[in-house]
């Protein structure tokens, strides 16, 4: 009887292949038929009932959803701006101390071992109209004797979500950049300094071409956190008032676990998921252009 | 006050014989009954008699999930999604029943006529959607009251100075028209606020139901067409407005949900707040309120209609259709619905739903005047409250109102441009779905 014999590569790599289809394609598989579909949680049977583009046309004309996906690339810029000129900051102050170094280093990562909707919470007290600690600060400090709706105003609002995700997850970029400090080779920052470059020219022209790399691997990591914030946003304003704070994904969130629409869901989901797909191709485009001009790509 | 309340228990405890009495002895024996109940604190007492079911009838209660019903809400539909409905007893809620018109099955019979009859009629009612009675209420009664502070009516200068703005005497409103004079002229903000709303989700939407019902209008048409842009809806939505420019809420008011309300009257920085029962012991609670000693309640104001606001919901327990014991699994939801159930849940304050537990409460409190008030107003509010809207899609139709009345009541839209919106969207998904 003839048994057919797979190749011992294939047999290695089988377990792999088995785990990746069943944790990554089925579902990716499944969620995009589904976009195509009616279906609706609570009613199973709407899987099957096929409507074509029209969840994607939906979403293609709705204001609300380019609102959002507008507001969401908005905070992705503003926030990993501000991230990586703070943690680059950060770095270089951390990177100059020499006692109690790796107590700092620890220290800076408290944030980002705080779960996203504490910090949430957290801030929402923080910002509340009413009884918030920065009202009552600035009403204590004479500075306003209003109640600022920092939660409610579009603008302030999206301030104080910025100051979340900010505080949250600044030390992603100050940890990397600061091990990209440590990898620098000392030969020519010190030839900079031979040469009569001031500290600031030695930084532009030496330090940060060094870190460009890492800043740019920070902004990839980041930039997929970003265009899928969800947890913090939800519990400080839920994408309101009116709106006016609504991200991509409390949109898509709501639509699919709360109107149970996950047939719309998933198809607001794939047009999302271009965001991703934009941003990081852009980064590691300017990664590779980075370690070239290094020297260090091919 | 502990040994009080260790005795009363005690008492309860003694008194469940007569529920247990129409058990019979050993009739599920072997039978495991798997439950996703709600969650949190103050509903643990009631599950605390589960084990006395369990012993009379001889099977197993196994709680697979605790959690609160917006959580439970996503893991039902999750579960019937994914086909792995495997459990029997739920814990429900007359505004998220209408959602799931698959999951649950007919109790009517499967409860004896006379258990059912032991209820609050109105109550049954909305628990029954499509002539299916999906679940049976637990003393778990929501509807919305008038609680204030005592001494601003008691204040001759403010009597004085709000006769001479208004033309009338200050005293407890009657009608939300009186909320809105009253709110604008108590509010000193950033300080003091005349009154305060829910401002988002389904709570702003169910407010604004109530005030369109009460101005003599409603939501849905009878095919589920909105009905809310409407002289009537127009008249509702600018109540919520005027108080948000006049500076008479707090500005976060938009952002609030039932915890900040709660809170904010119990801060002492409100004047006005339309809240629900659960509330009325925290507010008098010295440890826990500044407002405490001062609180007044009074029945829900009445609409430009003469109606009273009343936008209802309860708590309940129902029986899963994909259940293999579902006599077992009506067992122990009458069980946990009866007269002694609602005896032991309404004695910490919450609103009963049997008529005898009523009568039972307000004997209970007459040595109390602040819970025979409180009780008073909840009841005369009671008698006329309402359900929401029995459609499947009230909390997506909900989302979509939501978002319309805020941006009225911020000023990015005017009343009659958010109202059309809302309507637009609302008829959008009716159609969408087939629903006429």
């Amino acid at each position: 009887m003839y048994r057919m014999r797979l190749p011992p590569w294939l047999v290695l790599l089988m377990p792999a292949f088995v785990i990746l289809l069943a944790v990554v394609a089925i579902p990716l598989v499944l969620s995009l038929y589904s976009s195509f579909t009616a279906f609706q949680l609570t009613r199973p049977e709407t899987i099957t009932k096929w409507i074509g583009t029209f969840n994607y046309q939906k979403a293609m004309g709705d204001a609300n959803f380019w609102a959002a996906f507008g507001r969401t690339v908005l905070l992705l810029t503003v926030a990993l701006n501000l991230e990586m000129l703070l943690g680059l900051g950060l770095a270089l102050m951390v990177a100059k101390v020499t006692r109690g170094q790796r107590l700092l280093r620890t220290m800076m990562m408290f944030p980002m071992m705080f779960s996203p909707i504490l910090v949430g919470f957290q801030f929402k007290f923080i910002f509340n109209d009413n009884v918030g600690l920065l009202n009552n600060a600035l009403q204590s400090l004479g500075l306003t004797d209003v109640a600022i709706p920092w939660l409610v105003d579009g603008n302030l609002a999206f301030i104080a979500i910025v100051t979340a995700e900010v505080w949250t997850s600044t030390s992603v970029f100050a940890i990397l950049i600061l091990a990209g400090l440590f990898a620098i080779p000392q030969d020519p920052v010190e030839a900079a300094r031979v040469d009569g470059c001031t500290p600031w020219q030695t930084f532009r022209y030496v330090t940060l071409p060094f870190l460009m790399p890492f800043i740019y691997i920070a902004m990839a990591i980041r930039s997929l956190d970003v265009a899928r914030a969800y947890d913090i946003v939800q519990v400080m304003t839920a994408g309101g008032p009116a709106r006016r704070t609504e991200l991509l994904w409390t949109l898509i969130g709501r639509t699919g676990y709360v109107d149970a629409r996950m047939g719309y869901a998933n198809a607001m989901g794939y047009i999302a998921i271009l965001l991703s797909i934009v941003f990081t191709v852009y980064f590691f485009r300017k990664l590779t252009t980075a370690r070239t001009s290094l020297g260090m790509g091919d | 006050m502990k040994t009080f309340a260790a005795s009363s228990a005690l008492a309860l405890l003694a008194g469940l014989g007569l529920a247990s009495a129409a058990l019979a002895d050993g009739e599920f024996a072997g039978i495991t009954i798997d439950a996703k109940l709600i969650g949190g604190q103050q509903y643990e007492a009631l599950y605390a008699r589960i084990p006395e079911w369990e012993a009379k009838t001889g099977a197993k209660v196994n709680i697979v999930s605790q959690k609160n019903h917006f959580e439970l809400d996503k893991e039902f539909k999750a579960d019937i999604a994914s086909g792995s409905i495997t459990w029997c007893v739920g814990s429900n809620h007359s505004s998220f029943a209408p959602q799931y018109p698959q999951l649950y099955t007919d109790l009517t019979p499967l409860v004896p006529a006379e258990t059912i009859a032991g209820f609050v009629g109105a109550n049954i009612a909305a628990a029954t959607l499509d002539g299916k009675l999906v679940m049976l209420p637990r003393a778990q009664f929501d509807v919305s009251a008038l609680y204030y502070q005592k001494s601003l009516y008691t204040d001759p200068a403010k009597a004085e100075a709000f006769k001479a703005k208004y033309g009338y005497d200050l005293a407890v409103p009657e009608t939300w028209d009186q909320v809105r004079d009253q709110a604008m002229f108590f509010a000193d903000p950033p300080n003091f606020y005349g009154t305060q709303y829910a401002g988002k989700e389904e709570g702003i939407t169910g407010r604004f139901y109530e005030m369109v019902i009460a101005d003599g209008g409603k939501l849905f048409n009878d095919d589920f067409s909105p009905a809310f842009n409407s002289p009537e809806g127009k008249m509702a939505l600018q109540w919520f407005v005027d108080l948000y420019k006049a500076g008479a809420v707090p500005p976060g008011t938009t952002n609030y949900l039932w915890d900040d309300l709660g809170n904010g009257f119990a801060s002492g920085t409100i004047a006005l707040n339309l809240d629900w029962p659960g509330w009325s012991g925290f507010f008098n609670d010295p440890a826990a309120s500044k407002a405490s000693g001062n609180v007044g309640v009074a029945p829900a104001p009445k609409g430009a209609a003469g109606v009273r606001t009343g936008w209802s919901g309860f708590h309940g327990f129902s029986v899963t259709e994909a259940c293999a014991n579902k006599e077992a699994a009506a067992s122990l939801v009458d069980f946990l619905t009866n007269e002694d159930s609602q005896t032991l849940e309404s004695a910490a304050g919450p609103l009963p739903t049997r008529t005898a537990v009523w009568d039972k409460v307000i004997a209970a409190a007459a040595s109390d005047p602040y819970k025979s008030e409180v009780l008073a107003a909840f009841q005369e509010t009671a008698k006329t409250a309402f359900p929401v809207p029995k459609t499947p899609y009230w909390i997506e139709a909900s989302n979509l109102i939501y978002p319309e009345l805020q941006a009225a009541i911020l000023g990015d839209k005017t009343v009659d441009e958010a109202l059309q919106n809302a309507s637009d969207a609302v008829d959008s998904l009716m159609r969408e779905n087939g629903v006429y």
